[in-house]
């Protein structure tokens, strides 16, 4: 290798893209050549100073909460419904994908803070309360009264006793999928479970009366969970090693998921159509 | 995504125009969605879209010089030859008198593509691939501006230097 070879390749060398034989030859050359050596080394600092000196800019929560009121307001004045394409429809939301990717850059849904509201009652709390179903599920003390490979099956048992829609998504890519029913303080509640390969795998989701649950009387939402579905028709919340929570509308239904896959995985399972 | 909120802030170096820019760029790929090829890289779509917004509602007329003064270069090192062994050694010793804004403030100066590829690669952490699928051109590209632009932030960095009285002194 000649010294106007070596230099062509000074950038792969300094971003390690070098291999093999190419990069023997290269180490080669500037250990005997100065010049070089000196370009390379070069290279390499102002590399580093890029990386040690500029810090990289963190998207503030006021803008965040921004974006997503934008983009609600242009799907309110589209007329477009966000929610609706959850379950069964065959058209994927924009705004969906896009609030997605917005939300990971975050972390999770951070809106400003507002002054603390009474505190809601673990007990009627329907995001404590989700979590705590989801980790009986894990251990097994909540058992599915129906288990089924057809979304359907669980679907009809569960929709007979209760006035709300239930959602069950396609079962495709899991093991089965069951539900069961209970009732809280007169507010009927339905739970979907999702078996996936492995044992730890299992996807939970808690179907309410949204009406009850915005109403707060009985069950109830924390206020950012509540301001967010108001603003968005979403709200996430994450444990990381514990737990992904996602919320969301459904016509007439608060459904709640709990799981520990990834966010973006709970999310496509749960809008999957069965395409 | 954090990428694009970084990349408004290096681009318009302010965060009200970085706030704009963030925004534009998520309603119009809502009202473009039906453009956005299923299967490809979403972050390279918005990371284009928000090129293009940025440069419609920022970019100033003039159109940047995008060549390096290599002679600015050779003048640096003669000019430190005689102080050094090594002149990569008084320039890192240079280089870390500057102040964080000041190395910022140097790249924000960079002409467009070549800030845009040092931006992705340095600060970013993409792979060369990964960058040419963002900004749309070959990996070849990618690399002869990598390296155009570092050379020209030594260039900067060094009038930054001489500017502060770092060097030059008799
Ligand atoms: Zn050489």
């Amino acid at each position: 290798m000649n010294c106007s070879q070596v230099y062509e390749l000074i950038s792969e060398a300094v971003d390690r893209r070098l291999s093999g034989k190419v990069r023997q030859e290269f180490e080669t050359h500037i250990s005997i050549c100065g010049q070089c050596q000196a370009e390379f080394t070069s290279e390499e600092m102002i590399k580093s100073l890029i990386q040690h000196r500029i810090p990289r800019a963190k998207m503030p929560a006021e803008v965040y909460s921004a974006v997503v009121e934008a983009l609600a307001h242009e799907r309110q004045s589209e007329k477009r419904s966000w929610f609706t394409a959850f379950f069964g429809q065959p058209i994927f939301n924009p705004a969906v994908a896009l609030i997605l990717i917005l939300t990971i850059a975050v972390g999770m849904y951070s809106v400003v803070k507002k002054p603390l509201a009474p505190k809601l009652p673990n007990e009627k709390n329907i995001i404590s309360q989700s979590i705590k179903n989801y980790a009986a599920v894990m251990a097994g003390s909540i058992k599915p009264k129906i288990m089924s490979h057809a979304a359907d099956d669980v679907k009809d048992y569960l929709k007979k006793d209760v006035s709300f829609d239930i959602s069950v998504a396609p079962t495709n890519g899991c093991d089965w999928c069951g539900g069961t029913l209970s009732e809280f303080d007169g507010v009927k509640l339905a739970h979907v479970v999702y078996k996936f390969g492995g044992e730890q795998n299992l996807l939970y989701v808690s179907q309410t009366d949204l009406d009850e649950a915005m109403k707060g009387e009985k069950i109830g939402l924390p206020t950012d969970a509540k301001d967010a579905l108001e603003k968005t028709g979403w709200y996430f919340q994450d444990k990381p090693g514990k737990y992904n929570l996602v919320m969301w509308e459904q016509k007439h239904t608060l459904c709640t998921a709990v799981s520990k896959m990834d966010r973006q995985k709970m999310i496509a399972f749960l809008t999957d159509t069965g395409e | 995504m954090d990428i694009l909120y970084n990349y408004a802030m290096r681009m318009t170096s302010n965060p009200d125009d970085a706030h704009d820019l963030l925004q534009e760029t998520y309603l119009k790929a809502y009202r473009f969605w039906d453009k956005y090829e299923k299967g490809t890289n979403i972050r390279a779509w918005l990371f284009r879209i928000m090129k293009n917004t940025y440069i419609n509602l920022y970019r100033k007329t003039v159109k940047e010089p995008d060549t390096v003064d290599y002679d600015e270069i050779k003048n640096f090192y003669n000019t430190i030859k005689d102080e050094s062994a090594d002149p990569n050694d008084l320039q890192e010793k240079l280089f870390g008198q500057l102040l964080d804004d000041e190395v910022a403030k140097a790249l924000e100066s960079l002409p467009e593509d070549f800030r845009t590829v040092v931006i992705l690669c340095d600060i970013e952490g993409l792979t060369y691939e990964e960058i040419a699928d963002f900004v749309e051109c070959p990996v070849g590209t990618v690399r002869s501006r990598l390296h155009r632009g570092r050379k020209l932030l030594q260039v900067k960095l060094f009038e930054y230097a001489k500017s502060r009285g770092f060097i030059g002194k008799d």
